[in-house]
């Protein structure tokens, strides 16, 4: 019997030595292995034991092989469970490392803020009319009541072709086209390329503009100045004020050139501004007369409102870009920088 | 336009501050630009629109103080004592070209002495800017920047026959200016001729012959109207702007003529001596200054303001700006509009002046920001968008999803650049411009190649290891038989070097990224195109082709010929040609079965497009084919010389049942066999 219960407790202090999978092993085959088991050895011992102590002789040899066992699987158990930890742990990855992304383009800057126009619009109703960028003297001065020979032409430095065509110096004709044809009512903006023979800093000879035109029985300059307002607190921040001064354009009477509250110092007074709390940013009025009857549209029965404004200054202060000729350099480092 | 608040002060009492009266005259439509100390006195620069002619001028300005501040307007004094000779007796003037000068009024003042001005005089010219000249001359810009009116004055004694002629410049005739140039004339040019030559032209400058000079005793002092077109076809064509010219051009009062000569004479006789003769010329066209009047309607007022403009008020602010108001109703009134307005109230066709531009009166002085905001009702949407604004913005889409920064460059380009890239309309030429910046933008660009490849080049000089780009916009090409010139919308693509890095998995873009850009393209606006191999300007012979739809060209892409750097890859599609696809709705259910891959690997030679090995797929397309794919090209080991293996997997799958390895094995040899006898590899 002492034999049995040395047995057990050399097992325990043996068991509790075995601290990784190959000590388990050694303990394993030392233990209860097939062989040279010494569970097995003590089993085959029983044939030296007296007859009369085989029977409890047996038993605890038994309790010591299940002991032995239960022993032997918990410690594998835990064994695995901890190698698996480690086979995880092992197969950990830097997650901080760079993601592999999608190879995006960009659009570009003065494309985004027309298309954010166009959608603002097009929330208020108005459709996109689009036409030819190299016009006929008529449609680009003429029908918009710019007389021949008149200084109102020296303000909008002209590029003629030699075809006797000439560059469109605003969307305006675009206007022109829509109101000869189509009947009112008419909600139109007129978004595009616009040529001017002035080079400077300051400007470009091609730039971009997008008109709003609407004609009905029935507008008033208080419409004007609604759409103005819903229109540039949708695209600028939506405590946006406006002013109107009276200003003069051969194609709207009254005419107004528009400031809005400047958006760096939000009508505080800063550089930007030069201290007065305003941006100019567009020309607006109601459509003249003149070019309405141009157009065959009776001005005694419809009115008209209008207005016109640089996209690209207006993405210069979205995108802070201090000089419109940025747009036209097509450096991809900063095009790429343009989202949203 | 520079204005003296002291001056202005003559005229009407200015009850409120610099910066008030500032704001106020802003609000009006004379933008004050800003306002600068003058000793005692304030300068205001006032930025005055080319329809406000009568405003260009101390008084006029004076005239929209008194209404806004609701003050009388103090008019000068005009009419001079006379002395006994009449001036019919000392000169004549006679108008040859009516439509260049409908009016012209002319004054004698004998036995004056030049010479400098008084000091009253010569502040007030400096109060504006303006340089003290001597007391005649001082004069006559005086009343220029009091009331508007330009004048010229004349040495009488040097005028041959001692008149005046006013008419067409003859061919050949010159004129040496006070500026001391001598000008060559032309019969569009309006001359003031005395007997024998010209002494002045017409509102722009007069002659240096004919100059007050300190000798000068008699003068004749001019006050005429010009025709607007033909000041401002003498001042271009001579390159020349004066105070007169700018007034003459925009349209200067026609009724000023008189009073203008008149103030002028009585303060030179003031001023410098002399006695004024009896009368003056005063000779017009018929019928001039016409009068212009029309309709007022308040309450068509009211409803094109959008808001109520009570009538006191309108009737005030009227007939302070010098417009006669009658009543013709209840709340309608005939009104008059001043000759100092007659320019800017250009008629109806019947003659009478637009309702709109007495409206505006009366809302520029109740003021914009007096009018509530409000919003017209919307019938609904207006129009909507069209097959093209739909097609360009996918296109945009699509190829800024595809890694492509969309770029904008000039319409105009050089010569050189323009012929460095073929043309969608090669029989089309280049449309010059008359009048470019410089030679490198003299012509409208007829493809949007040439940018892109200046494009790419800048990017790759700045060391950018990629590049691709795009650009959606206009060409011009001549059409004579239509009213513009025809004008399609291209999108171009170039790209080129090496995209990410080891760890992004890089790719060195080459032609077939750029095919695939070009292909997508196609897909989404649901067309077919073909590329067929062709020989381009600027691009690389076999590396380059046409790009077909329905047998119609409708763009190209290849390599860019000429190479600095990384190879560059670049396409050109007409939006036109992309349009009308057939962008189906319509989906198909998978199957529900399980589908059988099949992998073949054909060698053939290199001659062998893979356009032909594919159309034969299609034609002997095996039951149950749902799809093909051209998935390696291999040429090297193994590979005979002068050949290539191209390895094409396929996927088999029936909506109905599932297929047996068997059957596909029977088809795909079939395949094979007809795909072997055509195109396989013969030692």
């Amino acid at each position: 019997m002492t034999q049995i219960d040395e047995l057990a407790s050399r097992f325990e202090r043996e068991a509790a030595a075995a601290s990784d999978r190959a000590a388990w092993e050694e303990l394993r085959v030392r233990w209860i292995g097939r062989k040279q088991g010494l569970v097995r050895a003590a089993l085959d011992g029983i044939k030296s034991v007296e007859p009369a102590e085989r029977r409890a002789y047996g038993e605890a040899v038994n309790r010591l092989k299940e002991t032995v066992e239960q022993r032997l699987a918990g410690m594998d158990e835990s064994l695995a469970a901890r190698e698996r930890e480690t086979a995880r742990r092992g197969a950990a990855v830097d997650v901080t490392l760079p993601g592999r992304r999608p190879s995006l383009g960009s659009i570009h800057p003065v494309t985004r803020v027309v298309r954010e126009m166009t959608q603002i619009f097009g929330e208020l109703g108005y459709s996109v009319a689009e036409g030819p960028e190299a016009e006929t003297d008529y449609l680009n001065f003429g029908a918009l009541n710019f007389p021949a020979d008149h200084p109102a032409r020296d303000t909008q430095d002209t590029f003629f072709l030699r075809s006797g065509h000439l560059l469109r110096t605003h969307t305006s004709p675009v206007q022109i086209r829509t109101m000869l044809s189509r009947k009112p009512p008419i909600r139109v903006i007129c978004p595009g390329r616009v040529y001017r023979n002035d080079n400077d800093l300051r400007h470009s000879p091609m730039f971009h503009q997008v008109e709003l035109l609407a004609v009905d029985e029935g507008l008033t300059v208080g419409h004007l100045k609604g759409t103005l307002l819903a229109f540039l607190r949708r695209l600028f921040a939506p405590d946006t004020e406006i002013r109107l001064r009276p200003s003069f354009f051969p194609f709207t009477e009254p005419s107004a050139e528009v400031d809005i509250t400047c958006q760096i110092c939000k009508g505080t007074g800063c550089p930007t501004c030069s201290g007065t709390g305003w941006m100019e940013l567009l020309g607006c009025g109601m459509v003249d007369p003149r070019v309405l009857d141009e157009c065959g549209i009776d001005p005694g029965r419809y009115s008209g409102f209008a207005f016109g404004m640089g996209s690209d200054r207006v993405a210069m202060n979205r995108y802070n870009i201090p000089n419109i000729r940025t747009f036209f350099d097509n450096d991809e480092r900063l095009l790429r920088q343009v989202r949203g | 336009m520079l204005f003296s608040k002291s001056w202005l002060a003559e005229y009407v009492d200015l009850p409120e501050s610099t910066e008030e009266i500032s704001r106020r005259l802003t609000d009006v439509g004379l933008a004050i630009e800003g306002t600068e100390d003058h000793g005692e006195d304030v300068r205001f620069d006032v930025e005055v629109t080319s329809n406000r002619v009568d405003c260009m001028n101390h008084l006029g300005v004076a005239r929209e103080l008194a209404v806004i501040y609701g003050q009388p307007l103090r008019m000068p004094p005009v009419a001079p004592p006379e002395g006994v000779e009449r001036v019919g007796d000392a000169t004549r003037v006679d108008i040859e070209d009516e439509e260049g000068c409908p009016r012209f009024v002319a004054r004698v003042v004998r036995g004056v002495k030049i010479g400098p001005s008084p000091d009253w005089l010569r502040k007030r010219l400096e109060s504006i800017g303006s340089r003290s000249i001597n007391n005649v001359v001082d004069v006559t810009n005086f009343i220029l920047w009091e009331m508007g009116q330009p004048l010229h004055a004349y040495d009488l004694a040097k005028l041959e026959e001692h008149r005046l002629v006013v008419r067409r410049a003859r061919e050949g005739e010159t004129l040496v200016t006070l500026d001391g140039v001598e000008r060559k004339l032309d019969p569009e040019m309006l001359v003031i001729a005395d007997a024998v030559r010209p002494v002045g032209l017409g509102g722009v400058m007069g002659g240096a012959d004919s100059e007050v000079t300190d000798a000068t005793t008699d003068i004749l002092i001019e006050g005429a109207h010009f025709d607007r077109r033909r000041v401002r076809v003498a001042a271009r064509a001579l390159g020349m702007h004066t105070d007169a010219s700018h007034r003459f051009e925009r349209g200067a009062d026609p009724g000023s003529c008189l009073d203008g000569v008149t103030r002028a004479a009585r303060l030179i006789a003031e001023i410098a001596g002399g006695t004024v003769l009896a009368g003056a010329i005063d000779v017009r066209r018929a019928n001039f200054p016409v009068s212009r009047s029309g309709r007022l309607d308040l309450d068509r007022l009211d409803a094109f303001a959008g808001a109520p403009i009570p009538a006191a008020d309108s009737e005030r602010w009227l007939t302070g700006l010098g417009f006669g108001v009658t009543r013709a109703g209840e709340r309608l009134w005939d009104v008059t509009v001043p000759t100092w307005r007659l320019y800017d109230f250009q008629p109806r066709p019947d003659g009478s002046a637009y309702e709109q531009d007495l409206f505006e009166e009366s809302i520029r002085h109740f003021g914009f920001a007096n009018i509530p905001a409000a919003l017209p009702g919307i019938p609904g949407a207006d129009a909507p968008r069209t097959p093209r604004q739909i097609l360009r913005e996918k296109v945009r889409d699509l190829l800024a999803a595809s890694g492509y920064a969309e770029t904008v460059s000039f319409s105009f380009q050089s010569p050189e650049m323009d012929a460095a890239f073929p043309s969608l309309r090669p029989e089309a030429k280049p449309m010059p411009l008359a009048n470019p910046l410089s030679d490198r933008y003299s012509v409208m660009r007829r493809s949007l190649l040439p940018n892109l490849v200046e494009v790419a080049r800048f990017n790759q000089r700045r060391g950018l290891p990629a590049v691709r780009v795009f650009e959606i916009a206009t060409v011009f090409y001549e059409n004579p038989s239509e009213k513009v010139p025809d004008q399609p919308e291209l999108v171009a693509l170039i790209c080129g070097g090496i995209v990410g890095s080891p760890w992004q998995r890089e790719v060195d873009l080459d032609l077939f990224d750029l095919k695939g850009a070009v292909e997508a393209l196609a897909e989404v606006a649901g067309v077919r195109l073909e590329a067929r191999p062709a020989a381009l300007t600027g691009l690389l012979e076999g590396s380059s082709a046409e790009l077909v739809r329905d047998g119609k060209r409708i763009g190209w892409f290849g390599r860019v010929a000429e190479e600095e750097g990384y190879p560059l890859y670049a396409a050109e599609i007409a939006l036109d040609g992309l349009e009308g696809g057939d962008i189906s709705l319509q989906v198909e259910a998978p199957s529900r079965f399980p589908g059988i891959d099949a992998d073949l690997t054909l060698t053939h030679s290199v001659e062998t497009a893979w356009a032909e090995i594919d159309r034969t797929i299609a034609g002997h397309r095996p039951a149950d084919l749902v799809s093909w794919e051209m998935t390696v090209r291999y040429q090297g080991q193994g590979v005979p010389e002068g050949a290539i293996n191209t390895t094409v997997h396929f996927l088999y799958n029936s909506p109905e049942r599932s297929l047996t390895q068997e059957e596909v094995n029977e088809r795909q040899l079939a395949l094979a066999a007809e795909l072997q006898r055509r195109f396989g590899w013969k030692d």
